[in-house]
């Protein structure tokens, strides 16, 4: 393959020296960029499944990019941190432990399932397209009102919960 | 080319025609026939040519044939013109011209070979070098008539049916089939076990009942009763049935076991067939040039790679074992029937023509009957399909009435059809099985008498029953075994179709790998044609510098987007050479050819997956940095971010639907990442809005920078940046130049542009 001289000088990396976020007063992630502060700044993965700590974009209040965050490792322990719990409320996505029921009423099939943040039930309108499975066993799912779910590796529940997976992926 | 003496010498005409027509001391070099005589009437005239003379010999009624001769010498122009209704010969010298052959459209391929050999012999005569011939005929209407026979080949068979050679198809078929041949003999021998166990409870029953139940002094002590004794010494009523009973239960295990087995081992060895074979004919499609994907519907390939394997495994697995079981049950039941009793199994077997002429009767027409039901829905779903997305138009026009009236008409031939259905087939089932109880009849009329008289045993009587019951199945299903051959044929056929095409554009045995490309492109004398007769491209010379950024203008199918498949390879030119640095492409491996070539087209194909593999489609090995930079320098990141899940978000079928500015920017970044040496941009941005079109232009801008740059436009506007303009007009390269050096030759360029500015301004107002 031929080799590509140049092409990350076109990305807007955010050198990891010259970053520091915080939470501020209001809970707001707060970026201070050499000195220039950027407040309410807004997070982004660029891979949210394939690469969720890697390329995290920070945009300004207004929605701009301002640059991106190649590695979360890179970053000084503090700044991690405040990046992470921004992740963390930006990105709600329980993990399914347990379905205890997938019953279907005109072909909408309602989850009854047990997650790690709690029992929940919700509906998948199109298990078309929004039932995603990626790398053969990490199912990724959207109910009728947008929010995520995620089944780590499906293989790994209960026989019976997998019997259900398998039925609709 | 074919040479002259192999040609159709065959066609030479009837002897008294040519006895003093031809110099006695010239020799018939060529002959050929044709279908349509020169006074336009069908019937066969001749075209013949010696090493001095061309001879046309058409049938003039019951008079002597009128006949034409001109001296080879004296030819100074063959052409062969594929007119509308038929095709024709026009031959001219310096002061004359005349026709001397007409013919229907099915022979112009053997007209084509005909000229040129004609041609030769001209030159020969002649002693030059020049070209005579000119014109050369399409072929009649391609994939119509099979190349073999001639036969007209149905679009939805999509074979010869004449040339179906049904047992070389399945001998073949079975090659596949013989790796597994351990499998399929466990198979067969199961198979034959369990039938034969099958086969024997109604001899078990004769046993119970002349032996136990009402015991026949005619009785004849048999096989079981041997075995009985030899277990029991002398047994009593119960001992015997209890055995017979406890035998029973156990065939009937063995039977279930048997059939267990033999149904896994069936379609695992099924599977496993169609699997390599699904596989071999997916590889062979990929390595197909484009010219196979444009001879035929993409459904039909589709098809054979679905349906037909599918249906060529059914018929390996299952079909060909239910034949070997049926005709070995008939067997064996004939031969347990005529020992017992001849006479009897002799009347029983009477009703059997009489079944079989039915089966096939109704057969044939529930499978006619079905095949027009089938037209019918199709027809249903056309209408569906043409008037559903076209609604804003039939509400414009109010033409609902219309609409459904016509919907009614169809689904009312629907229902004729349909109730057609149900009559045949509620009439076969009663017809055959008052066929079958004929049989019945028969053996209770004689057989109860026999058993009256006391000829014939209760036991064997109840075996008869039982064993012509059997015998009925096996006989209807081997009945429906023509259509069941005809139908695993054509599949064999399709696929086998697929696996035996050459594909047309392959590496050469020398073939090397192209080292890195600088950029040089030279056409030297290039001529390429799709069909034979109709160049699309006509003597091209040109050469293009290491980064020039060529742009390509001219009319639509002026052959734009051909010059372009060329570089690619898609295609193999017939005369003069591409070279890439001075290398023939056709010297290169395609592999190492395609990789330094990147394409950007007017319509981007986004595959199914997320955005983040769609750029790396050329690069599955990218880091994730060379991704976001690519998709930033298409100007694309900005609204991949605004996707749900960013670059993991599904595109394609499956996925968001992305507009056409989007994926071309993807597409953009896709020809980014791969760093081409060469870059053809096929309308890239084409049907654009002006906002997307200059983000757009920007992203092409950086990419062109350093790569040597084909790039085809309707929109002259988008050609600014290009240092070459090449219009094409007809195939042949009609102006070169820059922008102001076309605008100041007036030429056709100039036009072009004119009318765009017109169309401009018109906007604008």
């Amino acid at each position: 393959m031929i080799s590509h001289p140049d092409l990350t000088g076109d990305l807007s990396l955010l050198s990891p020296r010259d970053i520091r976020l915080y939470l501020d007063d209001f809970d707001d992630l707060t970026l201070d960029l050499r000195g220039e502060i950027h407040h309410r700044v807004g997070v982004q993965r660029a891979f949210p499944f394939n690469a969720p700590t890697k390329f995290i974009v920070l945009l300004n209040s207004d929605g701009a990019e301002i640059g991106i965050v190649r590695d979360l490792g890179d970053l000084d322990s503090d700044s991690r941190d405040a990046l992470e719990i921004a992740l963390e409320q930006a990105y709600f996505m329980p993990r399914i432990l347990k379905i205890n029921s997938i019953v279907s009423n005109f072909h909408v099939p309602t989850w009854d399932v047990e997650t790690d943040r709690g029992h929940r039930v919700f509906e998948i309108p199109s298990s078309r397209r929004d039932v995603r499975v990626i790398d053969d066993v990490r199912v990724i799912l959207r109910d009728a009102d947008g929010n995520r779910y995620e089944i780590v590796d499906y293989r790994l529940l209960d026989p019976d919960s997998i019997v259900f997976v398998e039925t609709i992926v | 080319m074919a040479n002259a003496s192999e040609i159709n010498l065959l066609e030479i005409p009837p002897q008294h025609i040519l006895d003093g027509l031809i110099p006695s001391h010239e020799t018939v070099q060529l002959s050929a026939s044709t279908d349509i005589c020169l006074d336009g009437t069908y019937g066969t005239a001749y075209l013949l040519a010696t090493d001095k003379h061309l001879f046309a010999i058409s049938p003039n009624g019951d008079s002597t044939p009128h006949t034409e001769r001109i001296p080879l010498s004296e030819i100074t122009n063959l052409e062969v013109k594929d007119l509308f209704g038929n095709s024709l010969l026009k031959v001219r010298t310096a002061t004359t011209g005349t026709t001397l052959a007409r013919f229907t459209k099915g022979q112009n391929q053997k007209f084509n070979r005909i000229t040129h050999q004609l041609e030769t012999l001209v030159k020969d005569a002649r002693k030059t070098e020049e070209k005579i011939a000119k014109g050369q005929l399409g072929r009649a209407i391609s994939g119509r008539r099979c190349d073999v026979c001639g036969t007209i080949i149905s679009r939805r068979v999509g074979v010869c049916t004449n040339c179906l050679d049904t047992r070389k198809l399945l001998y073949r078929l079975l090659a596949y089939a013989r790796p597994f041949w351990k499998l399929g003999t466990l198979s067969l021998a199961l198979l034959l076990t369990s039938t034969f166990i099958g086969l024997t409870p109604p001899l078990l029953m004769r046993e119970l009942i002349d032996g136990v139940l009402a015991p026949s002094e005619n009785y004849e002590t048999t096989f079981f009763r041997d075995i009985t004794n030899s277990i029991y010494g002398m047994p009593t009523g119960y001992e015997i049935l209890y055995f017979l009973v406890g035998l029973l239960l156990l065939i009937n295990l063995s039977q279930s076991g048997l059939r267990a087995i033999r149904s896994y081992i069936l379609s695992v060895l099924g599977q496993k067939i169609t699997y390599n074979l699904r596989n071999e004919v997916y590889q062979h499609l990929h390595r197909h040039s484009l010219s196979f994907y444009n001879e035929r519907e993409t459904g039909t390939i589709m098809a054979s790679i679905t349906q037909d394997v599918g249906r060529l495994q059914d018929f390996i697995s299952d079909g060909l074992q239910e034949i070997i079981r049926d005709i070995i049950t008939i067997a064996i039941i004939c031969g347990i029937l005529f020992t017992l009793n001849v006479k009897l199994a002799t009347l029983v077997l009477l009703p059997t023509p009489l079944l079989i002429i039915a089966t096939l009767k109704f057969g044939h027409r529930l499978h006619r009957t079905y095949r027009g039901l089938f037209r019918r829905w199709a027809a249903i779903s056309a209408l569906l399909a043409d008037t559903i997305p076209g609604v804003r138009v039939v509400k414009a026009f109010a033409q609902e009435n219309r609409e459904v009236g016509k919907f009614q008409t169809r689904s009312e031939d629907l229902l004729k059809g349909e109730i057609k259905i149900a009559g045949i087939r509620s009439i076969f089932s009663p017809v055959m099985a008052f066929i079958t109880s004929i049989g019945t009849l028969i053996i209770w009329l004689v057989g109860g008498t026999s058993v009256l008289d006391g000829a014939l045993t209760l036991g064997n009587f109840v075996a008869f029953t039982q064993y012509m019951w059997r015998f009925y199945g096996p006989v209807e299903s081997l009945c429906r075994l023509n259509h069941r051959f005809q139908r695993a044929a054509s599949s064999a056929e399709r696929v086998f179709e697929v696996l035996d095409t050459q594909p047309d554009v392959t590496d050469r045995r020398s073939a090397y790998a192209m080292p890195a490309i600088e950029g040089r492109i030279q056409f030297d004398d290039v001529t390429f044609s799709y069909e034979p007769g109709k160049p699309v491209l006509k003597n091209l010379n040109f050469t293009v510098e290491p980064g020039e950024m060529i742009g390509l203008a001219g009319h639509s199918g002026a052959g734009k987007s051909t010059l372009i498949n060329l570089i690619c390879r898609f295609y193999d030119i017939e005369e003069g050479a591409i070279l890439i640095d001075g290398r023939d492409i056709r010297d290169v491996s395609l592999k190492s050819l395609r990789n330094q070539i990147g394409v950007v087209l007017q319509d981007p194909f986004l595959f199914n997956g997320p955005i983040a593999e769609n750029i790396a489609y050329g690069n599955p090995d990218a880091a994730l940095d060379e991704i976001v930079a690519a998709a930033k320098t298409a100007n694309a990141h900005d609204f991949i971010l605004r996707l749900p899940d960013s670059y993991d978000t599904p595109v394609g079928e499956r996925g968001v639907r992305l507009s056409g500015g989007e994926r071309q920017r993807i597409s953009i970044a896709r020809a980014i990442l791969r760093n081409p040496r060469i870059l053809i941009l096929d309308e890239a941005t084409s049907s654009m809005d002006t906002e997307t079109e200059s983000q757009i232009q920007e992203a092409l801008y950086r990419l062109v920078q350093g790569r040597t740059t084909f790039a085809i436009a309707h929109r002259l506007s988008t050609l600014k940046h290009a240092d070459r303009l090449f219009i094409i007009d007809k195939g042949e390269l009609a102006e070169m130049g820059s922008h102001a050096e076309l605008i100041a030759y007036d030429g056709i360029y100039a036009r072009l542009c004119r009318m765009q500015t017109e169309l401009s301004k018109l906007r604008a107002w």
